[in-house]
């Protein structure tokens, strides 16, 4: 009857939610060893230059001796800080990095979104008497405390790809908005209204039908602190906006909840253009 | 046009420097281009105002229009009045969708159903700062529109900077629509003020330089490097001590400027410590004092102290929390316990 259906849906409901954790922890995972892979062939690189070096100094010893063929001390520091550099920026690529501090550890947080690096954050967490938050440069709108109660005692990991995953999203929201602004400013009408966490944008833009343009208002709403696209889109146009204009407003809203905001406007200028 | 309109603007426009009044007339737009050419920039500023009046006559300008240029002038030049920061708090823990439009409408709602004389006005601007100009009236009298108070908020954060008016009997108003408008529970002064708008936003939202360790490649400074005319008959004796004094510093202060402050005020109420032989005290009661550091740049004047050789590095922490704790007004109470010490109130 209804009720044995009403279970069977919350027993897929219950397995949907268990798998999508796992695969959850399993990316994580991935994103971790990924890293690491790296790291360690980094190391590999290095040791085998140290490799090479020694084998071309016994070389140099058993061999006709000549200046060129061995390098001088200044070549050999050189080449280490350079290897020593390229190692850090593998950290800083990973987008979060860390060092020991004399309390605790210090950790950095790199933003990026589709291919730009975009801001640094850092959290200087101390160690005792229990992990607690030292000093930090989160932005205050990011809920920082709420993510904090929830996870920093337990599962510091957890708690640091949370707040990352909420950094990058705000970054990206906020690479979105401003892009708009700068690159199709002449197809918004008006103001673009924004706040500071880039999760609320209310806008005109213009649509046109055989040379006569029709301004669609837009209200894209981003529930999910943790996304980048948004999880509602309101489109409304004026009364006097032609039939077969007004039919494209939900293949627009589709198009803004998939792709990213200056994407979607690129697609119309191109659009129109054809 | 109004008479008391039109006075309002000529003083505000008196107000702005001379090579400044066409840019903020720009930025106003209340006045065209083709209005804007035709006034002489050039001549004295209160013939530049007599004109300007003449062709908001013209556009028949009102007070809310006048208020806006008032906005602008005050957004230019935030650092002629103090400001103050507070603090509002909620206990709900839902996403923040803030809407303008919305938070607009409830302050107005709300100071309006308290208060009928008010002229409100609102301003947006790129760094997600709403400036509101409040000018407050009676039940009775028309707002006075020279003794305004402005508030600046980013939309999504807990602090509202606020420059109040001499009438300080409308601040609780104030704060009553703030926490409405904004959706938090309610809201406290913190004991922080200055006249630098912007580095008061530095501490509470935290862009000031903080000194972080972090393993990301910065241009590390070179330290022994060797003086350009280098007078070997000059001999650093202290050089050590000079290098630890700067490293200490650097620590505490971080790299960057600081936040711009004019005073840390200390209230004492602490117990005299003296020989007990001299019993300088009769009561045992707290010595009440205050102690007050004023400076153009106080936290500028700090970092350099050490430096200078007039104090010991490090510096007390009461000096250096400042940033930190958000505060330049601190109490001094004794340590209730064994060992008699001073604590700083939260």
């Amino acid at each position: 009857g209804v009720l044995a259906h009403l279970e069977m849906l919350e027993a897929q409901a219950h397995e949907a939610a268990v798998k999508e954790e796992e695969t959850e922890q399993q990316e994580e995972k991935l994103a971790s060893l990924k890293a690491r892979v790296q790291e360690l062939r980094l190391q590999r690189d290095e040791l085998r230059a140290k490799v090479d070096l020694q084998q071309k100094e016994q070389l140099g010893k058993g061999g006709v001796t000549s200046d060129l063929a061995q390098p001088s001390a200044r070549a050999v520091l050189e080449w280490k800080i350079k290897s020593l550099k390229d190692m850090l920026q593998v950290f800083y690529l990973t987008g979060i990095s860390g060092k020991l501090t004399k309390r605790g550890v210090c950790f950095c947080i790199s933003t990026a979104y589709e291919g730009t690096y975009l801001d640094s954050y850092y959290l200087d967490l101390l160690a005792k008497p229990e992990v607690q938050i030292h000093r930090h440069s989160i932005p205050i709108f990011i809920p920082l405390e709420q993510i904090a109660k929830k996870y920093l005692q337990t599962d510091i990991r957890r708690f640091l790809f949370v707040l990352s995953d909420h950094l990058n999203a705000y970054v990206g929201r906020r690479y979105q908005a401003d892009q708009l602004q700068e690159r199709f400013s002449h197809q918004i009408e008006g103001t673009l209204q924004r706040n500071s966490l880039c999760n609320l944008l209310v806008f005109n833009y213009n649509v046109s039908c055989q040379n006569k343009t029709f301004p669609f208002n837009v209200r894209l709403l981003y529930g999910d602190l943790c996304c980048s696209l948004p999880t509602e889109v309101i489109i409304s146009c004026t009364p006097d906006t032609p039939a077969s204009l007004a039919e494209m407003a939900p293949a627009h809203s589709d198009l803004f909840r998939r792709t990213a905001l200056h994407k979607a406007f690129r697609s119309f200028s191109s659009a129109e253009e054809s | 046009m109004d008479e008391a309109v039109a006075e309002y603007i000529r003083r505000t426009v008196l107000k702005i420097p001379r090579d400044e009044i066409k840019t903020m007339l720009e930025k106003w737009g209340f006045l065209s281009e083709t209005q804007l050419q035709t006034i002489n920039f050039h001549q004295i500023k209160d013939n530049i105002s007599q004109d300007v009046v003449q062709l908001c006559e013209e556009n028949s300008a009102d007070i809310k229009q006048a208020a806006v240029l008032d906005i602008i002038y005050n957004n230019i030049y935030p650092n002629k009045r103090v400001w103050s920061v507070y603090q509002m708090n909620k206990t709900e823990e839902d996403t923040e969708l803030f809407d303008l439009t919305d938070f607009k409408k409830k302050f107005k709602r709300r100071l309006r159903s308290a208060l009928k004389n008010v002229t409100i006005n609102f301003r947006e601007y790129e760094d997600n700062a709403i400036w509101i100009r409040i000018a407050w009236g009676t039940p009775y009298t028309k707002p006075n529109q020279y003794k305004s108070s402005y508030v600046v908020y980013h939309s999504q954060t807990p602090y509202v900077f606020i420059s109040a008016s001499v009438l300080k009997s409308n601040l609780p108003l104030l704060c009553q629509a703030l926490v409405v408008a904004s959706n938090y529970h309610d809201i406290c002064e913190m004991d922080l003020r200055s006249h630098s708008l912007n580095s008061l936003k530095d501490i509470v939202f935290k862009r000031y330089s903080q000194n972080f360790q972090t393993y990301y490649p910065r241009p590390v400074q070179e330290k022994n490097v060797a003086p350009a005319s280098a007078d070997l008959r000059i001999v650093q004796e202290n050089r050590n001590e000079k290098e630890r004094i700067q490293r200490v510093n650097r620590e505490v202060f971080g790299d960057g400027p600081q936040p711009k402050l004019e005073f840390a005020q200390y209230k004492l109420e602490t117990m005299f410590k003296s020989d007990p032989k001299m019993d300088v005290l009769d009561k045992k009661e707290p010595f009440r004092c205050l102690v007050k550091f004023s400076s153009p740049h106080l936290l500028e004047s700090l970092k350099s102290l050490a430096l200078a050789g007039m104090a010991d590095a490090p510096l007390s922490p009461l000096l250096t929390c400042i940033p930190q704790k958000a505060r330049n007004y601190f109490k001094i109470r004794e340590k209730k316990g064994l060992f008699p010490g001073s604590f700083v109130s939260p």
